[in-house]
């Protein structure tokens, strides 16, 4: 039985009898990060049915991970495109990270322009 | 000496330098963008004015920005950090046309040894060896090709202008060189401005050693021993120490002289790196001369920690006219340091950059370990900047204890509010290749995956009762914590 006891300012003991570790903690219920002997895990709350999360994965893969340049756009309007391949090229943070395809399919619309600046969360590419 | 200088940089090299204005009775100025006005470098300057928005290239690349800082501040000199202006000539020839001394390089050895071209040739009259290359005339896609064909596969194709690993490429085979060539031109152009292309070949298992050096203005140049830097991910080094296990006592002899000549050879002056690619170990290794950092490097601290030197005073005191602190003589290493690189980054994602804020940030305090930050709890990681936050460096009598201390203090350097790559640098510590100092430059390429199996573990059952408490909900027992916990998903660690 290990017992919990806050110490303040986001430190915490974990003691199980004679054993004593310390843990820190921060984060609201949607998403609480726990440090513990060198790991780091975030613990999120649910998010829905499977078929809304596979959309989602799909919405994620083909949208900026964070604020982002549009540096190329390797597909047109109308291209079969495989899984795997580069849609988009987006820089940030010094770096290229390539938008691919998460899944055979047709372009149908390219939602952004070279140079745009793009944020997280808005696809860059719609797939038939 | 100064009495003013102004630090031409952000994050931890800006504290960096600011601590040693204030061992050395200088007062420090500190430059920011909008989304660095409360960062610690602005925080801890004697001084500190906005010179722009948040995109670098209207704030901390900004020539304009930065000399007129420098001017209404009264600086007397300016202290560039790496990156940014730092290896910028123009910048040098401007800081010396307002009447400001540029602590670096002058801006001729910024141009002779900051392209590629005219670095190989500086090495040539040094007469030290070099992995066949070229520039190829026309810089056409079959032109490039037939100087990849010419030096034989697989080859390397790189900006001319450049570091960092940026747009560098490996090209096994002819198919796969148009891909490459069009993507390395493009990064060039975004980074530097100039496409310009450079193809070498390839050294398959090479080792990344390079030599610090140091001159003065009084004909002075040193060398202060080497750096190991094979730990690299695409091209940007992760883990950095020295002694390097490679080298032998001649074989530091002959590297060391050989980074002095190039230095003499660029007319050089101030703090510098001469990297080299080492193939193979001890007395029969070759090495080979790969580039010129003309700036102090982010990994200078393990120098610092074995021979005892502080690198940042010396460019100050060097860039004030003094002459070097030191002869080559009374230079020498003692122990063994590593420094590790903590960056905002995902390595179950593929080292996604991460921005965020910092909810939770508490630097370990142990004999030996030295943490070069420039980030504080309560702060925000931007999208802006290098994901670089931390640099934490080990020191210790021997390799192997340096190791542990470095592991013992990561797991207890909690970063909370985004994913940093922590989990990461303890895996590569205690991962038995790097343990028996087997690494060469491709180590994180082909252990790379077996390095993040293990990051994804759920999270224990001690964690989740953590997060429990976090929230203020009573936990008592183990059995307590799992039912509430069940409806929930979606956690990694």
């Amino acid at each position: 039985v290990a017992e919990i006891h806050p110490l303040g300012n986001g430190v915490f003991r974990i003691a199980d009898g004679t054993r004593s570790r310390i843990a820190y903690a921060a984060g609201r219920s949607d998403a609480r990060w726990v440090f513990l002997e060198g790991r780091v895990y975030v613990i999120e709350a649910a998010q829905g049915s499977g078929s809304r999360a596979k959309r989602t994965h799909e919405h994620t893969a083909l949208a900026a991970p964070m604020p982002a340049t549009v540096v190329a756009i390797e597909v047109e309007t109308g291209r079969a495109v495989s899984r795997g391949d580069v849609l988009i090229v987006l820089e940030a943070m010094k770096m290229e990270l390539p938008i691919k395809a998460p899944r055979d399919g047709v372009v149908r619309a390219i939602a952004c322009r070279p140079g745009e600046l793009v944020q997280p969360g808005v696809p860059l590419v719609e797939l038939e | 000496m100064f009495q003013r200088i102004l630090i031409a940089n952000r994050g931890e090299i800006a504290v960096r330098v600011i601590r040693a204005c204030r061992e050395m009775g200088i007062e420090s100025a500190a430059v920011y963008s909008d989304a660095d006005a409360r960062a610690p470098h602005v925080l801890q300057a004697d001084h500190a004015v906005r010179i722009g928005p948040a995109a670098a290239t209207e704030s901390y690349l900004s020539i304009e920005a930065i000399l007129r800082a420098a001017r209404d501040l009264r600086v007397e000199a300016v202290h560039p950090g790496y990156g940014f202006l730092s290896e910028n000539a123009d910048f040098a020839r401007a800081c010396e046309r307002t009447g400001v001394v540029f602590i670096g390089p002058t801006a001729e050895a910024l141009d002779r040894m900051g392209s590629k071209i005219s670095a190989r040739r500086v090495a040539e009259q040094a007469a030290v060896p070099m992995v066949p290359g070229a520039t190829p005339d026309d810089q056409s896609d079959g032109s490039v090709a037939a100087a990849a064909r010419r030096l034989g596969f697989p080859v390397l194709v790189k900006p001319s202008e450049g570091g960092g690993g940026i747009g560098m490429k490996v090209v096994r085979d002819e198919r796969s060189l148009p891909a490459a060539v069009a993507q390395a031109r493009r990064e060039a152009m975004g980074a530097f401005g100039d496409g310009t292309l450079y193809v070498e070949r390839l050294i398959e298992r090479p080792r990344h050693v390079e030599i610090q050096i140091f001159a003065d203005d009084h004909g002075r140049v040193v060398h202060l021993f080497e750096r190991e830097c094979s730990v690299q991910r695409r091209h940007q080094k992760v883990i950095e120490e020295t002694p390097s296990v490679a080298l032998t006592p001649a074989l530091r002899e002959r590297m060391g002289a050989a980074a002095v000549a190039v230095a003499r050879a660029a007319a050089y002056r101030n703090a510098g790196t001469v990297e080299f690619l080492l193939d193979g170990v001890g007395d029969e290794a070759r090495f080979y001369f790969l580039e010129m950092n003309t700036r102090l490097q982010v990994e200078h601290p393990v120098t610092e920690q074995v021979t005892g030197v502080d690198l940042v005073m010396a460019q100050i005191a060097v860039a004030a006219g003094a002459p070097l602190p030191w002869e080559q003589h009374q230079l020498s290493q003692r122990g063994h340091a590593i420094e590790v690189r903590i960056y905002a980054e995902d390595p179950a994602r593929d080292h996604l950059p991460q921005a965020g804020p910092l909810l939770l940030y508490r630097e370990p305090s142990m004999p030996g370990i030295r943490v070069d930050s420039g980030v504080a709890e309560g702060g925000e990681v931007s999208v802006h900047y290098d994901p670089m936050l931390a640099k934490l460096i080990a020191t210790a009598e021997t390799r192997d204890a340096a190791r542990r201390r470095a592991v013992a203090a990561l797991e207890r350097y909690p970063i909370l509010g985004l994913r940093t790559n922590v989990p990461f640098l303890v895996a590569i510590l205690t991962h038995p290749r790097f343990v028996a100092g087997d690494v060469d430059t491709r180590f994180l390429d082909t252990e790379g995956d077996a390095l993040r199996a293990d990051l994804d573990a759920n999270p224990p059952a001690e964690a989740m009762l953590v997060a429990q408490a976090l929230d203020g909900s009573p936990v008592a027992s183990r059995s307590n914590a799992i039912d509430p916990w069940s409806s929930l998903r979606g956690w990694r660690g």
